[in-house]
């Protein structure tokens, strides 16, 4: 299920997505003004040069699935079975995920905002993973 | 190493101990160490005691039960690798200088936590993102079965090998043989893994009593010498990392090969770290016991077995003898100890000269494990 993006619901992922003018979610990386480092997520200091300046960088939003499993044990909290894995973006970045909807190794697949659990608090959203459309 | 060996080891069976404290749990290996090693406890220098989820100053609370303390403690944290780690800084300190005796132990008790998997850090993202070992184990599955066209059930031998190894092993929380049949039809985890493709949660304790080689012979005649003793930590990779070769543990292989002037071909029993079945073919590879990609045949010719080329867990490891955390890296080396004393009973590699332990873990971002530490001993 897609969460209704013009709520802005409090997202698991905090600041590491954003979702643009046309409803399209964009993962927010970090990139080091004094070296060029990229990383997912932001960090607060580079872990190439030590610099603290690091600035907030949009992530391609689509890339390759790399390996992934479908769980069926986990914390209560989580929408069972749940799907996870890892995504390498055309920049380098390796990104831990839940994916949504029939994948496979090795398919293109395209971030969006979706919810993946249920908590006291409420429906859990994220980024996700989705096989892009052909 | 440097004038290093093990001349006493103890272990309680793991299992689940869940109305026994950790005190209660660790106080039984240690004087079961003592007694192997025929020493008077009072010779001890110093104590490395290595817990994940034990809780503070669990080696002090162990050894005030036996009357011991009142010496150098020093508690240890390293996820899987907190015992072999523990081992590994016990080592340094005899081959020093500072001590002549070290005693090292290894404890943990997961029963606390009721069943289910590893409690995580949530702190870390990964695992905030719903991260757990099973997941990260079955995903280095998933992309191994894609690169090598290896089937799951192929994978799941693994768990049939070293179940009937623990059912020689008394020592071992899980006593009865299965078939492969058995391993695939129980409960899906986390996909390829069934229930039996993964260790069992439970209790144990073990500890080792390592001496300088200056003394050890007046304890006993028999002292098992450390060849290597490396501990290191994975690297950080943000991006690409290939989760079909355990890059923390393929460096550390080469590393403490290195250091003991041996290679995998001298290695003549192996305890490596089953958390889950793929491991154990993974690390295969990783010591260069087989190519790449030829783990899954190499369990099928049946070299690895007791009796084979090169048995690895005879005790059964991880996946029957259990994974109590903290009290895996010491418990994989009294499995080594008895193996080259000869005292391994049924499951006892005829022969064995040379062995090697390996205890890697840690399941935080950026990293393959966080911990790993690799022994060679040789008698």
């Amino acid at each position: 299920m897609t969460v209704d993006v013009k709520e802005k619901p409090a997202l698991l992922c905090g600041d590491a997505v954003d979702v643009d003018a046309n409803g399209h979610a964009h993962l927010i990386g970090g990139l080091c003004v004094d070296c060029g480092n990229r990383t997912f997520p932001r960090a607060p200091v580079c872990c190439v040069c030590m610099s603290e300046k690091i600035a907030p960088a949009p992530m391609p939003r689509a890339g390759t699935l790399y390996a992934f499993s479908t769980v069926h044990v986990a914390a209560k909290k989580w929408h069972k079975p749940m799907c996870v894995g890892y995504v390498d973006l055309p920049n380098g970045a390796r990104v831990f995920t839940h994916l949504q909807g029939d994948i496979a190794i090795g398919d293109n697949v395209e971030v969006a905002i979706g919810t993946v659990g249920e908590d006291e608090n409420g429906p859990i959203a994220t980024f996700v993973f989705r096989r892009s459309a052909p | 190493m440097k004038g290093v060996s093990v001349i006493g080891v103890g272990m309680i069976p793991f299992g689940k101990y869940p109305d026994t404290n950790i005190a209660d749990l660790g106080w039984p290996a240690v004087k079961a160490a003592i007694k192997d090693a025929n020493i008077d406890p009072k010779r001890i220098d110093a104590v490395y005691s290595g817990t994940a989820r034990g809780g503070a100053m669990v080696g002090q609370r162990i050894m005030g039960r036996v009357g011991l303390a009142g010496l150098p403690i020093i508690n240890v944290e390293n996820a899987c690798s907190s015992s072999s780690g523990a081992l590994a800084q016990g080592v340094i300190a005899i081959a020093s200088g500072a001590y002549d005796v070290v005693l090292v132990i290894g404890v943990e008790k997961l029963t606390k936590f009721g069943g289910g998997t590893l409690p995580l850090d949530e702190d870390d993202w990964e695992v905030r993102l719903g991260l757990s070992m099973p997941a990260l184990y079955a995903m280095r599955a998933q992309r191994y079965m894609h690169d090598y066209g290896v089937s799951a059930d192929k994978i799941a031998g693994v768990s049939v090998k070293n179940r009937a190894n623990g059912a020689l092993n008394p020592d071992a929380q899980m006593q009865k043989e299965v078939t492969v049949a058995e391993v695939l039809a129980s409960r899906m985890i986390a996909d390829p893994f069934t229930l039996l493709q993964c260790c069992p949660t439970g209790d144990g304790a073990a500890a080792i009593i390592l001496a300088s080689d200056k003394v050890a012979r007046q304890f006993r005649s028999d002292p098992i010498g450390v060849r290597a003793s490396h501990l290191t930590s994975g690297k950080f990779m943000a991006g690409f990392r290939d989760m079909t070769s355990p890059e923390i543990t393929v460096r550390g292989a080469k590393e403490t090969f290195e250091e003991a002037g041996l290679g995998p071909e001298d290695i003549d029993v192996a305890e490596v770290h089953d958390a889950f079945s793929i491991a154990e073919l993974l690390y295969y590879e990783a010591f260069g016991f087989c190519p790449r990609g030829e783990g899954a045949a190499l369990l099928e010719s049946g070299a690895t077995k007791i009796g084979g080329r090169i048995p690895i867990n005879p005790s059964g490891g991880l996946l029957a003898k259990g994974h109590p955390v903290g009290a895996t890296g010491a418990a994989q080396v009294v499995e080594i100890v008895r193996q080259l004393r000869g005292e391994a009973g049924p499951r006892q590699v005829e022969g064995a000269r040379i062995g090697l332990s390996h205890a890697t873990g840690g399941g935080i971002s950026g990293f393959d494990h966080g911990a790993c530490s690799i022994h060679i001993f040789q008698r």
